[in-house]
């Protein structure tokens, strides 16, 4: 490592450390860079914006946020929660199942853990509350960690980063999250059926049958979202940014026309908070595109990948090594960071010990999910805190058999591939 | 003063959500005339990816506050005020001063490109990447702005929830 790439690893975490936001810290730590090399400075900024201005598939970040905002704006959740109510809050324990099951099929249409939790897991909190079954922190806990699932079953806005940084199709890494993701959801489900039993909750009054049909009526533009952007995707009509469009467009239709529940003002107002997270994460992909050029231009990534395969470590042992690692890492740092800047380090290491890259992509963006909401720095936490106030102790109390369930799932991905793969390889993926 | 910085932050959320707008309404026209009239405009895609770096920069530069950016402030908001200050000022003149320093460099190189044009819309790379130098003079402004108000009126009221950078 040179003197140059050691002192922008420096500026980077001290600054970082100190409560600068990272996006700042890396092109702080980027211009340290290249100035002790003698380079241009100019070329940070060029690699950040240019490098913005090239990718096509970056433009899914903002549509995707759009969808997910205009979703939260109208009421699409509440819809889609009397369905869930009406259909698996019938059993013990119901309302918890309710949370875990809107959680999947709101994940079907939103690529954002951070939007799921704001959107419909607000509304599923308070109902869970309201019932009187269940204490706050865990209603909330429960909330924050099927909010985990909103970016592993498609549209997921980190898939597309970690498409980016790895050259992998967006189309499979798509595909390949599917089964993780009703895994994570069945884990949830059996722990928060546990708790159900031993606390002997009491169950809620279930809808009658005979409604079942009008509720399901009412929430079905809703439901079919999904359906349209993986046929769109899949049925090879749309690519994946262009799916991220129609369902903004789609879900911008129903909201107007059919449930009619969103003015021309709170349309401005999701336009603005959609500005906003856009220009945040954009920010990060720029800081994180120069630090990828200055670590090819270092070739970290191929030393790191010479050492481990000089010490003939198995694929196995090397996959637990990193998720072990990123467990730790996501305890404290951002998922996006994670992705954009520790991930492509390991890349060149997977393709020498012949490690499929779309099973590889999938597991490790389940594990930064994990981080999501693994204290102290829980983003998922902070947000459901901030919107519901329950206090985080509460919070952090109930979460922890949560995080063992995820964790216990990631392991299951780990050891079985076919998990990952099977859904791609049936749609022609030849990894 | 306050009144005048309340309207301009208005001014660039409104300016943010018609960017915001354009590129989904630019993004379906697109969409529009590849599947439905057969023959995809071309200069849909390229207005896209121009107004999605102006979101990205002219949004980091003017709407976004500092909740929003994504940041490690565990050390940050634990320790007493007095070094929190201090964790502040460093990294205020650090963001400041580096940035200021790659502003010419970064001016030539963007400058030179009016030479250049974009591939369909034909306009002069130099005004698309404007932007870039723009957000590097109002963020290092934002935190020069910091400083000040760091080395004057102290951590507790310096706006630090409204600040701009």
């Amino acid at each position: 490592m040179t003197l140059a790439f050691s002192l922008c690893l420096l500026t980077i975490f001290v600054l970082a450390a100190i409560g600068t936001p990272v996006a700042y810290s890396i092109i702080v730590g980027s211009l340290v860079y290249l100035g002790v090399k003698g380079q241009d400075v100019a070329m940070a900024g060029e690699q950040m914006i240019s490098g913005l201005f090239d990718s096509f598939v970056l433009l899914a970040v903002p549509l995707f946020i759009v969808a997910a905002n205009i979703m939260n704006a109208s009421a699409v959740s509440e819809r889609l929660l009397k369905f869930c109510v009406a259909t698996v809050g019938r059993f013990r324990g119901g309302l918890g199942h309710v949370n875990v099951v809107s959680a999947i099929i709101f994940s079907g249409m939103s690529g954002s853990a951070v939007a799921d939790a704001a959107g419909i897991g607000r509304v599923v909190i308070d109902m869970m509350r309201k019932s009187g079954h269940y204490s706050g922190g865990y209603a909330a806990a429960l909330t924050a960690a099927s909010a985990t699932i909103g970016p592993i079953i498609p549209p997921s806005i980190p898939m597309v980063l970690y498409a980016l940084v790895s050259n992998t199709s967006i189309g499979y890494l798509f595909l390949g999250g599917i089964v993780p993701g009703l895994l994570m959801g069945v884990v949830l489900m059996f722990m928060n059926a546990y708790y159900a039993w031993k606390n002997n909750v009491g169950r809620e009054e279930s809808v009658p049958l005979r409604e079942i049909p009008k509720v399901t009526m009412q929430a079905f533009p809703a439901l079919l979202m999904p359906v349209i952007l993986l046929y769109g995707i899949y049925g090879g009509i749309a690519t994946p940014t262009e799916a991220a469009a129609i369902a903004a467009a789609y879900a911008l239709v129903i909201a107007v026309f059919l449930y009619r529940s969103l003015s021309v003002k709170s349309f401005y107002e999701v336009m603005v908070e959609s500005a906003r997270p856009s220009a945040s994460v954009g920010l990060v992909i720029g800081g994180a595109l120069i630090l990828n050029y200055i670590v090819a231009s270092e070739n970290i990534g191929t030393t790191i990948a010479n050492a481990l395969v000089g010490i003939h470590v198995a694929p196995l042992t090397f996959m637990f090594g990193v998720n072990i690692l990123l467990l730790i890492l996501g305890c404290i740092l951002d998922a996006s960071t994670i992705i954009l800047v520790i991930l492509p380090l390991f890349i060149p290491t997977c393709q020498q010990l012949g490690i499929d890259l779309i099973y590889f992509g999938v597991v490790t963006v389940v594990n930064t999910m994990i981080g999501l909401i693994t204290p102290p720095y829980g983003i998922l936490l902070f947000v459901i805190n901030a919107i519901t106030r329950i206090p985080l102790a509460e919070i952090i109390r109930e979460i922890w058999v949560f995080i063992a369930a995820l964790v216990f799932a990631l392991v299951i991905m780990i050891l079985f591939p076919e998990i990952t793969l099977w859904l791609p390889q049936l749609f022609g993926y030849a990894g | 003063m306050n009144r005048f910085v309340m309207r301009l932050r208005q001014a660039a959320e409104a300016l943010s959500a018609f960017m915001m707008t354009a590129l989904f309404a630019t993004f379906l026209l697109q969409i529009f005339s590849r599947y439905v009239m057969d023959e995809p405009f071309g200069w849909t895609l390229e207005l896209c990816l121009i107004l999605w770096v102006w979101i990205v920069f002219f949004g980091a530069a003017f709407i976004l506050r500092s909740e929003d950016h994504i940041t490690f402030d565990l050390l940050y908001l634990a320790v007493p005020v007095g070094p929190r200050r201090v964790m502040a000022l460093i990294s205020a003149v650090a963001v400041a001063g580096t940035l200021l320093w790659s502003l010419l460099p970064t001016w030539d190189w963007v400058s030179f490109l009016r030479i250049k044009k974009s591939a369909t819309l034909h306009i002069p790379m130099r005004d698309i990447y404007i932007v870039y130098p723009l957000f590097v003079v109002a963020v290092a402004a934002a935190y020069i702005w910091r400083i000040w108000v760091l080395l004057h009126k102290g951590i507790e009221d310096d706006g630090h929830k409204e600040d701009a950078a």
